[in-house]
């Protein structure tokens, strides 16, 4: 069965093979200069990533907005 | 204050150095022809463009002739808006048909835009004059002012600082008085922080006040256009041409236009702004710290009330807009990425590569938190016309300081600037910039009223009558 561990700050490696599939081939210095550069955002995300409702509304943003501007 | 900054008088000799609704009433009255608002700004450009590098183009033969134009046909009676006449230079990424729009990029270098952005025709319309095209980050990428292909931007008040950016050249000719406003934009930070690093006010607007189309994107959830200006009142101005319906961008909100400048004259009275306890307060450089106490103490002199308030972490809204916008951006420029990327500066393209290390699953993520994260905003600031906030933790840094290609701390410096910014990307909200002080050193900083969604008016309220109270904005650099 397939596992889910916890979002993880990506490594190089998952870089370039993410890279890979958007069709842009890093060198591994690059990989690794990216890797390290969102490692930030990635951790300060991580407590939100695999958390949101199932049926949460996609357009939710929009909807507080317009219930902001009924007011 | 800085010995050689000086306090603009209530009737200046050279008609560069009125404001923006100051020309507009003095040319609509002919006490000050086009011709002459434009020939000021044009010999101010003249004397400061060899020392700040504002302007990407200066086109000062047309614009004598439309000048010219505009003269002739206010005299035929004839004016064709409320800014009839008034020369401006915009932020290079509006598209103006038929003119290169080169995006601060050496890929749209020889470009010429086919179309005309929404927000820039609406500012024709009113009768404007084009002095030029101002000095910008490439694709807006960036938030110093560095440019590999045009140079650096400097800074009105001391050309070895940033001017911050991306909407360098906005920041740095509004505070030279070289335009009376300049459109800039803002996805992460980009009018904030010039209006913070220049001395110069700056509107950051709801997304979907203003429309888009037109306007070159860099994070189509993110991106946001507005003005910088040399105070409230003219943001004002230009956002009640600016806003509403546009059927080129269904994002833009339809409705009547509230009246912004009539919001300008409100009173503060019973206004009540919070004051943040963390994030906001943490890790200010001590002229930062002082300018943002005593614009506390101003606002409470003239009849806010100040309330402390805990907003939600601030540092995750960070990194949810971050998320964001590297991978916009780099969907955005993969076609480029691939076919041209030599032609992108090292650093431009370092951060456009950034946006491929994001799985789909965690940009989706990012996107689907937005709804409940303002919503979560909204209950803490749940009473509060406005919160306070620096603009940046900083004034401007030099930029040696900031040279990616060189200073050993510089990535670091960089990501401090933008730490006040994003937050209010993420959520979409409004954020009024004013300046708030000097340093020492004579660097301007500036503070942000963050507002509610679609709530401009009440922040321009507030951030006029914090400038009927203090003169930071009517503070001038040392002539060019």
């Amino acid at each position: 069965m397939t596992s889910f561990p916890p979002p993880a700050v990506p490594t190089p490696d998952a870089v370039a093979a993410t890279a890979r599939t958007a069709g842009l081939d890093l060198p591994p210095a690059a990989a690794a200069r990216i890797a390290a550069a969102v490692a930030p955002a990635f951790a300060a995300f991580a407590p939100v990533s695999g958390t949101l409702p199932f049926d949460l509304e996609p357009a939710t943003f929009l909807t507080v907005q317009m219930r902001e501007l009924a007011k | 204050m800085s010995a050689s900054s000086l306090r603009l008088s209530s009737a200046p000799s050279d008609p560069a150095l009125l404001t923006l609704t100051e020309v507009a009433a003095a040319i609509a009255a002919r006490r000050v022809s086009s011709r002459e608002a434009t020939q000021a700004c044009l010999a101010r450009i003249e004397r400061a463009q060899p020392r700040l590098n504002a302007f990407l183009s200066i086109e000062a033969e047309t614009a004598l002739a439309a000048a010219d134009a505009a003269d002739a046909a206010l005299a035929r009676g004839a004016a064709a808006g409320p800014l009839h006449g008034v020369p401006l230079a915009h932020k290079d990424m509006y598209y103006d048909a038929g003119h290169v729009t080169t995006c601060g990029s050496k890929i749209r270098g020889d470009w010429v835009a086919p179309t005309t952005a929404t927000a820039l025709q609406r500012l024709k319309d009113a009768g404007t004059v084009r002095l030029g095209a101002l000095h910008m980050v490439e694709f807006a990428y960036g938030p110093t002012g560095h440019n590999p292909h045009f140079g650096p931007a400097r800074n009105a008040w001391n050309p070895d600082h940033v001017t911050g950016g991306s909407s360098s050249g906005s920041g740095t000719a509004v505070a030279a008085r070289l335009t009376y406003a300049a459109l800039g934009s803002d996805t992460g930070g980009s009018i904030r922080l010039p209006a913070h690093f220049c001395g110069v006010s700056g509107l950051k607007t709801t997304v979907g006040r203003i429309s888009r189309a037109g306007a070159m994107p860099l994070s189509q959830t993110l991106d946001t256009v507005g003005p910088l200006a040399r105070t409230v009142e003219d943001c004002a101005l230009l956002l009640g041409l600016m806003a509403g319906a546009d059927p080129a961008d269904p994002t833009a909100l339809g409705g009547p236009v509230p009246d912004y400048l009539a919001a300008t004259r409100a009173p503060l009275a019973g206004r009540t702004i919070g004051i943040p306890q963390s994030f906001y307060v943490d890790d200010l450089d001590p002229d930062v710290a002082a300018a943002f106490d005593a614009a506390i103490a101003t606002l409470e002199r003239a009849g806010a009330r100040i309330v402390p308030v805990v907003l939600p972490d601030q540092a995750r809204l960070s990194a949810a807009s971050t998320l964001i916008l590297v991978a916009e951006a780099a969907a955005h420029h993969a076609h480029w990425l691939k076919a041209r990327p030599e032609e992108y500066g090292a650093q431009v393209r370092a951060r456009l590569e950034n946006g491929f290390a994001i799985p789909a699953v965690t940009y989706l993520e990012a996107l689907g938190w937005r709804g409940p994260a303002l919503a979560a905003h909204l209950d803490a600031v749940a009473g509060l016309d406005a919160v306070l906030a620096p603009g940046a933790p900083m004034p401007a840094p030099t930029i040696a300081e900031t040279d990616l290609g060189g200073a050993p701390d510089a990535e670091a410096m960089i990501q401090r600037l933008t730490r006040f910014t994003r937050p209010v990307n993420y959520l979409g909200l409004p954020a009024v910039s004013v300046p708030a002080g000097f340093t020492a050193a004579g660097l301007p900083v500036g503070l942000q009223l963050i507002g509610r969604p679609f709530e401009e008016a009440v922040l321009l309220s507030i951030g006029a009558a914090f400038q009927r109270e203090t003169d930071f904005h009517t503070r001038l650099p040392e002539a060019p």
